[in-house]
């Protein structure tokens, strides 16, 4: 009974977080375009674009092994597993045998999304997937060490790296014990979150060519429903990273039952968490130029140097 | 404000003021090197502000005006005005990679902590963790200074090690005399200003930059 | 007639190797305790005997998974273009019983001599492949190496027996109770040196790279998986065994120096191995990483050991370790087997010179993915099992240590999921270069897919793998054994799946807090379940209709010159971390009638092993020095030659008569 009900969060929380992430995606866009003092498009164009992709036919290349029509589900796949592991609008922890909600399994998870991508990326041959494949794996293993850092300068004042038991011992405390290595720890994870999500200024999300792009130079050989899986997959791991921040430092809100009331505070400050960071994504995006690529590990090593600074912080 | 509510406001304005300063250990820009100093001042004066309410003292208010206004809005000025009037570059050339001086910076930081961990009783006289920032604060600047080789960058990390030794003099919780501070205050504002118009003069009838200064050896 | 000495061979290779499991299972999951056989005297001062405990059973149990591999794969691969069959088929058998002589050694003087002769016997197959003169030179610096290690771990041997008077390990015990505690690190330290060389800890690896991809493939995966893990053995036997001190803990000089040790193997290897293109020696340097992240998990069991109240800390570490062993001795085999099948069915060992694999060897490509997978420490296989573990020992230990050794700690980890991603980078490089796009040579297009039994040999690690990280709580009942043994306390599985064997915890948390839990089967369950469902899903609206048409290559006809090479692949790390590669390279440009027409265009990269250019030069440069200065001084006259004798026979003996 008590396995249904937590299954039954879980999978809610996982349907609102790939509901919702494309529309992440439209706000940062459009509050783009405002900024640039244009109209842009509307908010709910990433959702149009993704069933006219799903409506398409697909177009394959010839010298391509068979699995590369495997590699858009299974990126897909990865990508809303890693759904099921973040404290949305619940922080109680369920049964003991279905534990699904440590960080470092979750981080494990988007790494896999991204080796297929590259994998795929080669299958197709040809030149620009081999250089985005390229520049991504080199950007994805850079971040690797802040990010562990940071998440366990988070995680050594409770011992665990599971995020739901994080985010509830958290929320209980006063002013959420905020320190000053959280927010060494917070500035970190903005850094990181750039790179991860693939937004200036280390990747430009809408750009096609070859030398700046990192991300995009992946799908390139991807079409019709494959590519609507990759792009799902794009907007889902964003709006998890930006989850994954929110849960490890602004746990505020988060329900305990499942009173009607303390859910709708729960969405209510979720969406005002998501709100605040896409605000944050899409002025920097705005405010600065896409770095040449061997610039950007100068800037995720301030990243890396800050999270080492919480994390020294913290213990010493 | 309670003296806990206190320290836990120093530990977040010196992570800020850390923060700061990678900030403009990392920038490659002139004026976001600038900027950042200007906003580390800004921080240093909330700092002032809370540990004046915290102990009723009333020079550290004086003190978190003047940094304010000195510091965060008269001499970054008086910097942005002498780059933009004899036209500097405005790419900042270091010696050593960024990458490198960011590791020495975390080495740095990690030593403050162990040297005012083993400095006891003088520890304990400080408000949080302000020494530990402070002496950070101090050789962090003095790393601006040795591994930037734009002159005005040199300022700049003059400024920074002068944040640290305002920030550990104000949280000092038997006080510190005003005198003192203004003292130290003045002294930089006379350097700033030396370096002003040095840059100023040198560039204008010389045509070479401070920096090319290492070539008079003998 | 050749070929049917050859099958027998490997076959009774195999039924050994399913003894030996057999018999390590037993020991591992029964109450049987250690198992005793007394060998006959073969020399007058010693007796000789083996001893199969939980450690040893838990080595032997590694050394048969990967035997029973080779032996299946070995024949259809010695079959193919082996110059001298019968030499390497009796080689490897030596060399696999010499393998687990060492693991069920009961004394030291077995030890010694079965270590020998696995290091003989795999000299024999590193120089028996092909006649050419770079395999000469592997193996040289490899018989240098190894005896150079091998005279360390006399040193200790000796030592040891001198003081207990007699070679069996109970002695060697007795003899290290009584010794003080610089003595005891200094042996240790030997111990660390001699075990190391042979494991390829940084920095004495440089054999590794060059002796790995000289032997034939199958013999590959039995050095790199498992005589990497018999040296390893030996450390833990020494460290936690024989020289450790009853009462107290180990001392944190040596956890800490097995720690640093291990974290620089780790990144050292993985850099170096980014920027090979040869398949073989790329795995070999990714052995030397493995052994780094070993070492990282035994160097934490050590600082964490008895007397401070951290034991099941120190379990879930050791746990780790040992389970990495398995793990890597597993992935990295079957990684090995799948270079191997290539190699001998398109003669080519140079990937910048494959391609296009993927679909002419579909049953390679896919295992050898699967162990990319593996090795890149990505869920829901083994190699993220143990990576997980260990990092929740790193975690929890960053706690309990606090300071700066707990930031030591955090850095370590940090370096960890750093070579992590190297090694995700590295896979993606040698598997798409080699398997995907399109074949860059004849030789990749008129490939064909191997033979069964190599297949079998493959499926069975892979298999292996799988196995492991889909059901690792019954992984974790085999390392009750060695960790209750070397550690005391509660053994692996209490530890690590105190709720279940499909969910692992690491404990060892502070009172009042949950420790961290994962399933990797739910989360493989659901993997597989959303993947059903996207595949399902997206052909919904509609079967749209598919067609092939040519790679976009800006209009140009595609050929494989269009192609990502590897080289390109891995030159943004090259350049980022070019303080570790120091670069070299060479343009040479050959032009027309005006320098604007190019004709021929050269490009030459190298990158060097900073321990070869640092260390083993400057000792090369050291010693050839030395040795022309005594040259000058030689006079070349035998009445000098013979007086020197006499001098040193006159010194030999005041000393022997002093003590």
């Amino acid at each position: 009974m008590e396995e249904a009900a937590h299954i039954e969060k879980i999978a809610a929380q996982a349907g609102l977080l790939v509901l919702l992430g494309p529309l992440v995606t439209g706000f940062v866009q459009k509050l783009k375009a405002r900024l640039q003092c244009r109209q842009g498009a509307s908010i709910w164009q990433p959702y149009r674009d993704l069933a006219k992709l799903l409506r398409k036919g697909t177009v394959q290349s010839d010298s391509a092994s068979p699995f590369f029509r495997a590699i858009p589900v299974l990126v897909l796949a990865a990508t809303v597993t890693t759904t099921v592991m973040l404290p949305v609008l619940w922080a109680s922890s369920g049964p003991a045998l279905l534990p699904l909600g440590d960080a470092i399994l979750l981080l494990a998870l988007l790494a896999l999304a991204r080796f297929l991508c590259a994998i795929g990326a080669l299958d197709a041959g040809g030149a620009f997937g081999g250089m985005g494949a390229s520049r991504e794996m080199t950007v994805g293993l850079l971040v690797e060490p802040a990010l562990m850092m940071a998440v366990f300068s988070v995680a050594v004042a409770g011992g665990t790296t599971d995020l739901v038991h994080l985010a509830a011992r958290r929320a209980t405390l006063p002013a959420l014990s905020w320190q000053a290595p959280d927010l060494l720890a917070l500035f970190a994870m903005l850094v990181l979150a750039l790179a991860e999500t693939g937004r200036i200024p280390v990747d430009n999300p809408d750009t096609h060519l070859e030398l700046t792009m990192l991300h995009e130079g992946m799908l390139l050989e991807h079409s019709g429903p494959g590519l609507a899986c990759i792009v799902l997959a794009t907007h889902t791991k964003q709006i998890v990273i930006l989850t994954l921040v929110a849960a490890l430092f602004f746990p505020l809100g988060l329900a305990d039952g499942s009173a009607p009331g303390a859910l709708v505070l729960a969405g209510l400050a979720f969406l005002a968490k998501l709100l605040a960071l896409a605000i944050f994504l899409g002025l920097v995006e705005s405010s600065y130029a896409k770095l040449r690529f061997f610039r950007v590990p100068q800037f995720l090593g301030l990243g890396l140097v800050c999270a080492f600074l919480a994390l020294a912080l913290r213990i010493l | 404000m309670s003296v806990e509510l206190a320290t836990r406001l120093i530990d977040v304005l010196g992570a800020l003021l850390l923060f700061s300063t990678l900030l403009i250990l990392a920038s490659g820009q002139l004026f976001r090197a600038i900027y950042a100093v200007a906003m580390q001042s800004v921080f240093l004066g909330i700092a002032g502000a809370v540990l004046g309410a915290a102990t009723g003292n009333p020079d550290l208010w004086v003190i978190a005006g003047i940094t304010i206004v000195v510091k965060a809005i008269l001499l970054p000025w008086l910097l942005i005005w002498v780059v933009r009037r004899i036209q500097i570059p405005r790419e900042i050339e270091s010696v050593i990679p960024i990458n490198a001086t960011l590791a020495l910076a975390a080495g740095i930081v990690v030593l403050a902590f162990r040297l005012s961990a083993s400095l006891g009783p003088v520890r304990q006289a400080i408000t949080g963790n302000a020494l530990p920032v402070g002496i950070a604060l101090i050789l962090l600047g003095v790393l601006v200074m040795a591994a930037r080789r734009t002159a005005l960058v040199q300022m700049v990390g003059l400024f920074a090690s002068e944040n640290g030794i305002f920030f550990t003099a104000m949280a000092v919780t038997q006080g510190m005399p005003l005198i003192i501070e203004i003292g130290i205050l003045l002294d930089v504002v006379l350097g700033a200003l030396v370096m002003g118009i040095l840059v100023l003069r040198v560039r204008s009838s010389v045509d070479t930059d401070i920096a090319d200064l290492e070539n008079l050896k003998g | 007639m050749v070929r049917v000495a050859v099958w027998l061979g490997h076959l009774l290779i195999l039924a050994g190797a399913s003894a030996g499991a057999t018999l390590a299972l037993g020991v591992l999951t029964g109450d049987a305790g250690t198992l005793r056989l007394t060998l006959p005297r073969l020399f007058p001062f010693a007796e000789m005997s083996l001893c199969v405990d939980g450690l040893s059973a838990f080595f032997l149990l590694v050394v048969a998974l990967v035997t029973a591999a080779a032996a299946l794969y070995g024949p259809s691969y010695l079959g193919a273009h082996a110059k001298a069959p019968l030499v390497q088929t009796f080689a490897l058998a030596v060399f696999v019983s010499c393998m687990a002589g060492v693991c069920c050694a009961g004394d030291g003087l077995t030890f010694l001599l079965a270590w020998e002769g696995m290091t003989l016997a795999s000299y024999l197959l590193v120089v028996s492949d092909t006649r050419s003169e770079e395999n000469t030179r592997a193996g040289l610096l490899y018989l240098v190496m190894a005896h150079a290690g091998t005279a360390a771990l006399l040193v200790v041997f000796l030592t040891l027996a001198e003081r207990g008077h007699g070679f069996d390990f109970d002695a060697l015990r007795t003899a290290a109770r009584s010794l003080e505690g610089p003595t005891r690190s200094a042996l240790f330290m030997l111990a660390l040196v001699g075990f190391g060389a042979k494991a390829g800890v940084v920095p004495l690896h440089v054999w590794l790279p060059k002796a790995h991809p000289a032997a034939p493939s199958h013999a590959s995966a039995l050095m790199s998986g498992v005589m990497l893990k018999v040296a390893l053995y030996g450390i833990f036997r020494f460290g936690f065994d024989i020289l450790s001190p009853t009462v107290g803990p180990l001392p944190a000089s040596w956890g800490w120096t097995v720690l640093s040790l291990g974290t620089v193997s780790a990144v050292m290897g993985v850099l170096l191995a980014l920027q090979q293109h040869d398949l073989k020696r790329l795995l070999a340097f990714h052995s030397v990483e493995n052994v780094g992240i070993i070492l990282i998990g035994a160097g934490l069991a050590m600082l964490l050991s008895r007397g401070r109240g951290a034991e099941s800390l120190a379990t879930l570490a050791l746990a780790a370790s040992l389970l990495h062993t398995l793990n890597h001795a597993a992935f990295k085999g079957l990684l090995f087997l799948g270079a191997g099948s290539v190699i001998s069915r398109t003669g080519v060992r140079n990937m910048e010179e494959l391609g296009g694999l993927a679909r002419r060897m579909p049953w390679t490509a896919w295992l050898f993915l699967l162990g990319a997978v593996a090795i890149s420490a990505l869920p829901p296989l083994n190699g993220f099992v143990s990576e997980w573990l260990t990092f929740q020992a790193l975690l929890l230990s960053v706690a309990e240590l606090g300071g700066a050794s707990g930031l030591l700690a955090g850095v370590a980890a940090s370096m960890l999921a750093l070579t992590g991603g190297l090694a995700a980078a590295c896979f993606a490089k040698a598997f798409g270069v080699t398997f995907l796009g399109r074949p860059r040579s004849v030789h990749a297009e008129q490939a064909s897919e191997s033979p069964s039994p190599m297949i079998a040999g493959m499926l069975l690690l892979a298999g292996a793998c799988v196995a492991i990280g889909l059901l690792p709580g019954y992984a974790m009942r085999l390392l009750d054994g060695p960790t209750q043994q070397l550690l005391g306390g509660l053994g692996a599985s209490a530890v690590v799946t105190a709720h279940g064997p499909l969910v692992l915890s690491g404990a060892g948390a502070k009172a009042g807090l949950e420790a961290t839990s994962i399933s990797v089967t739910a989360v493989a369950a659901l993997l597989a379940l959303l993947a059903l469902v996207a595949w399902a899903l997206r052909g919904w609206p509609r079967r749209a209709p598919r067609r092939l048409a040519p790679t976009w290559t800006c209009g140009m006809s595609p050929s494989s010159r269009f192609d990502y090479t590897a080289t390109a692949f891995a030159k943004p790390l090259r350049l980022i971390f070019s303080a570790v590669y120091r670069p070299r390279r060479a343009i040479a440009k050959e032009t027309g009638p005006s320098p604007y027409v190019i004709r021929r265009l050269s490009y030459t990269g190298e990158v060097v092993d900073l321990a070869e250019t640092m260390l083993y030069m400057r000792l090369k440069r050291w010693v050839t020095a030395t040795a022309q200065a005594i040259r000058a001084h030689s006079t070349g006259r035998i009445h000098g030659y013979i007086a020197f004798v006499l001098v040193t026979l006159v010194i030999a003996l005041l000393l022997f008569a002093r003590a």
